[in-house]
């Protein structure tokens, strides 16, 4: 079998070759950079805790779990957020409010028992809140998921129901 | 030598090693925010004014590691390289002039810690020692990338070190003298050595580069084929040493850049009108003082150069890709060593036919 | 015979219970006509006379006496007709109006349900006439009905969905506010129904259901229309607020039935409280299976989702169930699922206390142990399937050179053997509580001899085996007198293998049992079961085995041919 090898270098000029000049070019870049940065004092990133970038309105982040004036979730554990997930990354057990706990009556008899997110499996598309009956999950401007162990990752309920600074 | 030269050497050595080590954190930190705003970053900024104190905080966190000795190694020669790494750039500082002769107390001290009529060949003899804790650390250490990135640095440093020892000796051609005093004041004469050689500070510019170690020729070390080199294995304040002494050595390969090729301890353009007007200024009648005021402007003088050199290692260092090992071998020997060659020719016929005629 | 998997194609999505019928196709008219067209014309001629009707152009021929929706069932195209109040085992209603079909020649739409069918009629099931019809009704069943799906445990196999999906308007005109009954949205009517009565679409399949299958007659409706309300009957009778109809009764309901009422009711009015919130039917995968909690071998679906199971339903058969089942059949699935079921091969070490062993060393353990026994005395629990019992008798002389005795021993409360079964109520259950009594006693099985019972008057000293085997599948000497507290020879040790609980083996005599090997529940495996009819039924396994607990095949594969590798670890 014959193989063609075909040769695509470029033939360089002298003045490409004696590599000086396109060097001094580069310094002269990057010198423009240094003064830009050391006279002017500007930079393309920002001092991360103290400043924060402002994010779209739009931007899907960490979930929350609204509640009503009696501070009872909104949730009536439908599965319905848990169906729809891609990711399946929620898990919940229902069960029956203690119907002296219940000022709200028969619209809120079921509850979830547990209601955990796994934030690490969670991909943010958003679903979990358009498929959601009662406006109960919903997804905040909240960014800021780091955490120490893979444990703390997993939210529950009541991590869920403290008030995040939400867009709905 | 009497009492006052002993007292004035010992304070020399002092100053010596205070400034280059407070240089040496100051460039730590310019190493790291001009590579932040050369690159469009803030860099380090939380400790201290414009993070100034990082230098400190490393330092601090360099004391309190673990300081370890790998158990398979040998001991002696794993401790000896970290402190032979700093020694040799400081001891290889001896020779180089900082100024002329002060005058204390009609005592008339020289503003160099050893006065020898060849400095340049002790210089040469230093830096060509440099090579040795490299081997020395990464044999000891006992660990195959260590070993790797030793052998890595001996040979380019050798490959480097003919091509920076023929450019030397084309300026040696040009000075005729090996005193690096006089070569000084050969250059206030006539003008500076890289106006007079410019091929020959051009390789003595990129050899040094080599020599140091520096971007682009940082072959010894490569996180992605053998971690940190030649180092690997030391941590805590050896591995600082290793560290400092990279600084170090960047502060005398400039000083001696700037000795040989810059006028050295000469005036800058501008600074003998200002020293004339401060004499006028304040109507200073004594001889003494008046040269002594013209010493701390050229004091003043190498350290401008030299800090500019440190600024411009860091500028290189931030701006250019690094050479692959068999691109850097082929430039060392290849392109450098025979214009070096040439250029030595080249200079000896200039040096014969127009300046010592 | 297996399943009696009838030709009903029923959609999907449908629950299978309310749309199976024992109305079956006369006769194949397609293959009649093609022989009649092949052959000769002698045969048409000869041909009695039939009733036909045609529905969505299909013929069908029924029996005189038949609904339209019941010759469908016989053309096993009943599907087509949309229903809530129709039910094939209860008796027609038409009062939803529903299955709502047009008969050509017939001015009006007709209920499918209660129309007899006649010979020649034309029914179309589908016109657009029908379909604004339905329409109509889904909008004005939909007026009251709370839109709860999300906490509704009927969602995902209720009708009202199903039908609103295909029929319903997909906006509502009713702009008023919905009723409420505010007493009876979450009213337990016992322990095991709740009752939600917003739900509620007023077909009256649960009245129907108590009046003419349990006939306890607790349910009724109190008033009319907007405030018709489905009540206990059994009101506490008190003499001073005798008007006071919201009162909460004194009992509520009492028959055996009750799971039923949940699984006839089209809407999730009527809940079973066993599977209230559990799980969200969709979750849930299915398995037939037949139920093991009495002789009659009721044939069940299980419910399930990663081997956890939820529920039990059951399944059309009409030789065995029909469409129910009783609540201790339906609950029965909590001992599979029991926390102190034994899963986990156990011996017992000197200082007679159980400890978790290996695989290998209770199986080798009781291989030698069999092999220098002289005399072996198999139990077989009557729970046991047909396969399992031949295996004992064909493999255990293989295992052992003495002598090998095998009976079987039901042990749930005064049954010994399938002669002294009877039914217990007037539906299904039998008192006999294990599955396979018969089954036993057909394949030539003797029942073990009364002095091993302990609380048997029979004192003569027969029980000079050796080794016992004890094996069972959770079921037979549960009840009535502890199947554990045999009467044994002080030497003999006793082999428990099969499904036992953690709180059986506090009260049994520990001495005796050797070691304890982990077997497999009814629906963890496959067999076949006899029930009380004679009745022969197969099943395949539902769900996978509890812990490391292993099929008893298996096991005797892993000890006769030291095959490990069929051990999960």
């Amino acid at each position: 079998m014959v193989t063609k090898t075909l040769n695509v270098s470029r033939k360089h000029e002298i003045k490409e070759k004696f590599y000086l000049i396109a060097v001094l070019q580069g310094m002269w870049i990057t010198l423009k950079y240094f003064c830009r940065g050391f006279f002017l004092w500007k930079s393309y990133t920002i001092n991360y805790p103290e400043e924060k970038r402002n994010y779209s309105q739009r931007f899907r982040g960490m979930h929350f779990i609204s509640y009503d004036e009696n501070k009872i979730e909104n949730c009536t554990a439908c599965y319905l957020c848990q169906t729809v997930c891609p990711a399946e990354c929620i898990t919940i057990i229902a069960e029956e409010r203690d119907p002296l706990k219940n000022p709200s009556g028969v619209w809120k008899e079921k509850k979830p028992k547990s209601f955990d997110i796994d934030a690490l499996r969670c991909c943010f598309c958003g679903m979990c809140e358009e498929s959601c009956p009662k406006d109960a999950i919903k997804l905040s401007r909240n960014y800021e998921l780091a955490t120490r162990t893979r444990e703390q990752a997993i939210y529950n309920l009541d991590h869920l129901k403290r008030e995040v600074k939400g867009r709905g | 030598m009497d009492l006052i030269n002993i007292v004035a050497t010992l304070i020399k050595i002092i100053l010596l090693f205070a400034i280059s080590l407070t240089a040496v954190a100051f460039c730590t930190w310019l190493e790291r925010r001009g590579a932040a705003w050369i690159q469009g970053r803030r860099g380090p900024c939380r400790v201290g004014p414009f993070g100034l104190l990082q230098p400190v905080a490393d330092g601090i966190k360099f004391f309190f590691k673990e300081s370890f000795v790998p158990e398979k190694s040998n001991k002696f020669f794993y401790l000896a390289a970290p402190i032979l790494t700093l020694t040799i750039p400081f001891l290889a500082m001896v020779s180089i002039p900082f100024a002329e002769n002060l005058y204390i107390l009609n005592h008339e001290i020289p503003m160099r810690i050893a006065r020898f009529d060849s400095g340049i060949l002790l210089v040469i003899a230093f830096t060509g020692l440099e090579v040795y804790p490299v081997m020395i650390g990464g044999w000891a250490s006992n660990n195959k990338f260590s070993v790797l990135g030793s052998l890595r640095a001996a040979s380019q440093m050798i490959a480097y070190e003919i091509s920076m020892g023929l450019a030397l000796l084309s300026m040696i051609l040009v000075y005729g003298t090996f005193d690096m005093n006089e070569m000084v004041r050969f250059q206030e004469k006539w003008m500076w050595g890289c106006f007079i050689n410019p091929i020959a500070a051009l390789i003595f510019w990129f050899s040094i580069f080599a020599e140091t170690n520096r971007l682009p020729c940082d072959i010894p070390e490569g996180e992605s084929e053998i971690v940190a080199g030649y180092h690997l294995e030391y941590g805590a304040m050896k591995f600082a040493l290793f560290f400092m002494s990279e600084y170090v050595a960047m502060i005398m390969a400039s000083a001696l850049i700037a000795t040989l090729f810059f006028g050295g301890y000469s005036l800058l353009p501008g600074f003998s009108l200002v020293e004339k007007g401060i004499v006028a200024l304040f109507s200073i009648r004594s001889e003494i003082v008046n040269h002594n005021l013209f010493i701390i402007f050229q004091l003043l003088s190498i350290f401008l150069k030299i800090a500019f050199f440190m600024f411009v290692f860091i500028w290189v260092r931030w701006t250019l890709p690094r050479f692959r090992f068999d691109q850097l071998m082929d430039l060392g020997w290849k392109i450098l060593f025979p214009l070096a060659l040439a250029n030595v020719l080249l200079m000896g016929i200039v040096s014969y036919f127009f300046i010592y005629r | 015979m297996s399943f009696n998997n009838q030709n009903i194609v029923v959609n999907k999505r449908r629950m299978y219970i309310n749309y199976c019928s024992d109305k079956k196709p006369l006769e194949n008219l397609e293959d009649q006509e093609n022989l009649e067209n092949q052959e000769n014309q002698e045969n048409q001629k000869n041909r009695p006379l039939k009733n036909k009707i045609n529905i969505d152009g299909k013929e069908i021929e029924f029996l005189p006496g038949d609904t339209i929706m019941q010759a469908a069932e016989r053309g096993g195209i009943a599907h087509k007709i949309p229903r809530y109040c129709y039910h094939p085992g209860l008796p027609i209603a038409g009062s939803c109006r529903m299955c709502n079909v047009e008969i050509e020649k017939a001015s009006k739409l007709m209920t499918a349900c209660s129309t007899p069918a006649s010979n020649g009629m034309v029914v179309h099931t589908n016109t657009s006439k029908v379909q604004k019809a339905c329409t109509g009704v889904m909008e004005f069943l939909l007026t009251n009905h709370p839109l709860d799906c999300p906490v509704c445990d009927q969602a995902g196999e209720c009708e009202l969905q199903e039908y609103n999906y295909e029929y319903g308007p997909g906006t509502s005109r009713f702009s008023e506010t919905k009723r409420v009954f505010t007493n009876a949205t979450t009213k337990r009517l016992s322990d095991k129904i709740t009752l939600n009565m917003n739900r509620c679409i007023n077909c009256e399949r649960c009245i129907r259901f108590e009046e003419t299958i349990t006939k306890s007659y607790e349910l009724v409706m109190l008033n009319r229309s907007w405030e018709k309300e489905l009540t206990l009957s059994n009101y506490e009778s008190d003499e001073n607020d005798k008007d006071d109809e919201d009162k909460m009764p004194t009992k509520g309901l009492t028959s055996s039935y009750q799971g039923c009422l949940a699984d006839i009711c089209p809407v999730g009015a009527l809940t079973f409280n066993d599977f209230r919130f559990q799980k969200r039917v969709w979750f849930l995968n299915r398995q037939p299976s037949i139920c093991d909690a009495c002789s009659k071998g009721c044939n069940i679906e299980v419910h399930f989702e990663n081997d956890i199971i939820y529920r039990y339903t059951p399944i059309f058969n009409e030789k065995v169930n029909r469409h129910w089942m009783c609540d201790r059949g339906r609950i029965s699935y909590h001992d599979v699922e029991d926390s102190g079921r034994i899963t986990m091969p156990f011996m017992n070490t000197i200082d007679s206390h159980l400890h978790s062993v290996e695989w290998m060393t209770v199986l080798s353990y009781l291989k030698s142990t069999l092999a220098i026994a002289k005399k072996v005395l198999i139990i077989l629990g009557t729970d046991s399937t047909c396969e399992e019992a031949k295996l004992f008798i064909n493999r255990i002389p293989s295992l052992s050179k003495g002598e090998v005795k095998v009976c079987f021993y039901n042990g749930t409360g005064d049954v010994s053997s399938s002669k002294d079964d009877e039914k217990i109520d007037y539906l299904l259950q039998m008192k006999d509580q294990t599955a396979n009594t018969k089954g036993l006693e057909l394949l030539g099985i003797p029942p073990l001899e009364t002095s091993y019972v302990p609380d048997s008057t029979d004192n003569t000293d027969s029980t000079d085996s050796d080794v016992v085997i004890y094996f069972r599948s959770g079921r037979a000497g549960v009840g009535g007198r502890g199947g554990l507290e045999l009467k044994l020879k002080s030497s003999a040790s006793l082999f428990l293998w099969g499904v036992f609980y953690k709180k059986e083996l506090d009260k049994a005599a520990l001495k005796q049992i050797v070691a304890i090997i982990p077997g497999l529940m009814t629906v963890e495996k496959s067999g076949t079961f006899i029930n009380c009819d004679s009745l022969s039924q197969s099943f395949t396994s539902a769900i996978t085995h509890k812990g490391a607990a292993l099929p008893a095949d298996v096991i005797f594969q892993i000890m006769i041919l030291e095959n490990r590798s069929a051990i999960r670890s």
